[in-house]
């Protein structure tokens, strides 16, 4: 986890380097950029600790970033990506990753963990909210083919420091699972495909 | 930092029975968060809204309603859909202010309105034909409660309390932190704040049950009120789930409130609760034992779970979200609005067939005691789709006679005005 945010904030100071330092409102097109060079350019993301943002329900990508611009939530390299954003060019970076197909890019997988998982978030009732195929729904990010570590990286950050801003619905819903049943669910969810919508 | 699990210390509910080893076992992780738990772990604690779920509706797919932190341009708004009896009118008067809830109006007529997850306090100014607005204060944590007195707009986070002396004059004052002199407690589940000031010009706080359903700590389930400056601290109402809305009968200047009735035991119920105070801080309205029109909890029990309790005046109905509750005063109305009662509901969440989303007119009987219901303002929700576009939260009358509505899924606020009725030539 460490050493991927390292990796995060190299890529972030790139793209600091480049036309978010200017004085002049970001185009559109340029916002995209900047969200592809580390999302991935079809929002399924190559890099270690950044989430794939494709497919994700509309509802928590526009959430997601207003409160990450407010400064209640997300990395400081988010913030400071979408700093300044109006809520119109919100909703348009959102509609847009919405509509690009998630895509699984699992390595290779250890079935009997993949098994485990399976079960564990059977018996955490993690399909009520997130739907039985993990797509998500509304405010309710999808789980299915996300990055491995970021799925780990996140479920820690829920059970043991929630920052405020955070719903603490999984923080409660994470209470007292292990580190290894964390990592075998997000084994089991990276590489769950959901169905076509 | 407090763990949002240590929500369970210090009081019972039903999920929790060995507090100091949950306690003990939270500690630890806190300090190691990347060793396992060496025991068996504990059954995880449900989050707050799922506390009291019985075992027929685990697979239930019942969760709160995502709100909506984007600007909704007023040409998105199907303001056409609303339905008012005759004679009235219904305009879209702001829009702009995501999460925008209750209000509060200023001395010289700026409009301010609180917000819950986004963190904002707005202040929307009337320019006439149209309105402007402003982010007075963000980053806070549910700052939901906003309230008007002697030039100065009091908010109320969750957890902090500021005073902008003179803001309506100096848009940039800064404000004075009151947060330590009224003493808040730390559990943040059903602690966002309602507030406004008494005809004795007291601020008057509710603080909710921490839970759905728990025999809460001494400081909750409860209105309390204190002198502006946050001494003289005064429990007036007990046994009160979630209060989040009340004002004074012009008449008789009893204390009346709205409670909301607790999930998960099923789509009728039990219904929400108009209430009337007689004897403050003498009181006691049942929670977390008795329900409405005397149900005993299942959960929780006692004997006689509903000795000694105040009875509703009204029921509001099942899983409703009854929030703004003003009488109205004003002469724009046909009299027989006069002292009669607004009531916004928000919306159920926890019901299968949606309900609320409306706001009523609770017609008060000659004696003070007696209450009627009836719908005013409709059209938010669609019953055969089962489905919704907004939420009216609070209603604000104003001095013209007409009444505010804000709707906080769209972020809007909505005017009710009344034309008299129809003339025959137009």
């Amino acid at each position: 986890m460490k050493a991927s945010g390292r990796r995060a904030w190299l890529a972030a100071l790139l793209l600091l380097a480049g036309p978010a330092l200017g004085q002049q409102p970001v185009p559109y097109d340029e916002r995209l950029k900047s969200c592809a060079a580390c999302h991935g350019a079809d929002g399924n993301s190559q890099t270690a600790g950044v989430p794939s943002i494709a497919g994700q329900p509309k509802v928590f990508l526009e959430n997601h970033l207003v409160l990450t611009r407010e400064g209640m939530r997300g990395s400081a390299v988010m913030q400071e990506q979408v700093r300044g954003l109006s809520d119109k060019e919100i909703i348009a970076i959102s509609a847009h990753f919405t509509a690009l197909p998630a895509r699984s890019m699992p390595g290779k997988s250890d079935q009997g963990l993949v098994e485990r998982g399976r079960q564990l978030a059977g018996k955490l009732r993690c399909g009520i909210c997130h739907l039985q195929d993990f797509r998500g729904q509304q405010q309710v990010p999808g789980l299915a083919g996300q990055r491995e570590e970021y799925l780990v990286s996140t479920m820690i950050a829920f059970r043991d420091n929630p920052p405020p801003g955070v719903d603490t619905q999984m923080s409660a819903a994470l209470y007292g699972v292990s580190d290894a049943d964390i990592n075998a669910m997000a084994h089991f969810l990276s590489r769950f495909r959901a169905a076509a919508k | 930092m407090p763990h949002p699990v240590t929500a369970a210390r210090g009081y019972r509910a039903p999920w929790l029975f060995a507090s100091a080893s949950l306690l003990t076992s939270l500690a630890v992780n806190a300090q190691q968060p990347a060793a396992p738990p060496a025991a068996a772990p504990t059954p995880p604690p449900p989050p707050a809204w799922q506390q009291g779920k019985g075992a027929d509706m685990a697979d239930s797919k019942l969760a709160p309603h995502a709100g909506k932190n984007t600007e909704t341009p007023a040409s998105e708004i199907p303001i056409e859909k609303l339905k008012v009896p005759k004679g009235f009118k219904v305009e879209i008067w702001s829009t702009g202010t995501p999460g925008g809830r209750a209000m509060a109006r200023g001395d010289k007529g700026k409009i301010y309105v609180g917000t819950r997850g986004i963190g904002r306090v707005y202040e929307i100014t009337d320019k006439g034909s149209e309105r402007e607005s402003r982010v007075v204060v963000d980053k806070l944590v549910q700052p939901a409660g906003v309230a008007f007195q002697d030039g100065a707009l009091y908010v109320m986070a969750i957890n902090k309390v500021l005073r902008f002396d003179g803001i309506e004059d100096n848009a940039g004052v800064e404000p004075v932190d009151l947060t330590d002199k009224f003493n808040l407690p730390p559990q943040q589940h059903h602690n966002w704040k309602y507030i406004t000031f008494g005809p004795d010009k007291k601020l008057y706080v509710p603080f909710g049950a921490p839970c759905n359903i728990c025999e809460p700590p001494e400081e909750y389930a409860q209105i309390r009120r204190y002198n502006p400056d946050g001494s003289g601290m005064e429990v007036i109402v007990r046994g009160v789930r979630n209060s989040l809305g009340f004002d004074w009968h012009p008449k008789t200047g009893e204390f009346w409130f709205v409670d909301q009735g607790r999930d998960w035991l099923g789509d009728k119920g039990p219904q929400e609760e108009l209430n009337r105070l007689t004897k403050p801080g003498k009181e006691f309205f049942g929670y977390p034992w008795c329900h409405a029109e005397g149900i005993a909890d299942p959960e929780i029990k006692k004997a006689d779970p509903c000795k000694g309790v105040t009875r509703p005046v009204a029921l509001l109905g099942p899983h409703a979200s009854a929030l703004g509750t003003r009488f109205y005063t004003g002469s724009m109305f046909p009299a027989d609005y006069k002292n009669s009662l607004f009531i916004a509901r928000k919306g159920s969440w926890n019901r299968n067939q949606k309900f609320g989303y409306d706001v009523v007119n609770v017609r008060i009987g000659a004696d003070g005691k007696t209450a009627k219901v009836t719908p005013f303002l409709t059209g938010f929700l669609d019953e055969k789709a089962n489905a919704f576009w907004g939420r009216p939260a609070y209603v604000l009358p104003m001095p013209d006679g007409a009444m505010l509505v804000s709707d906080e899924q769209l972020g809007a606020i909505y005017r009710v005005s009344y034309a008299g009725p129809a003339k025959k030539k137009s």
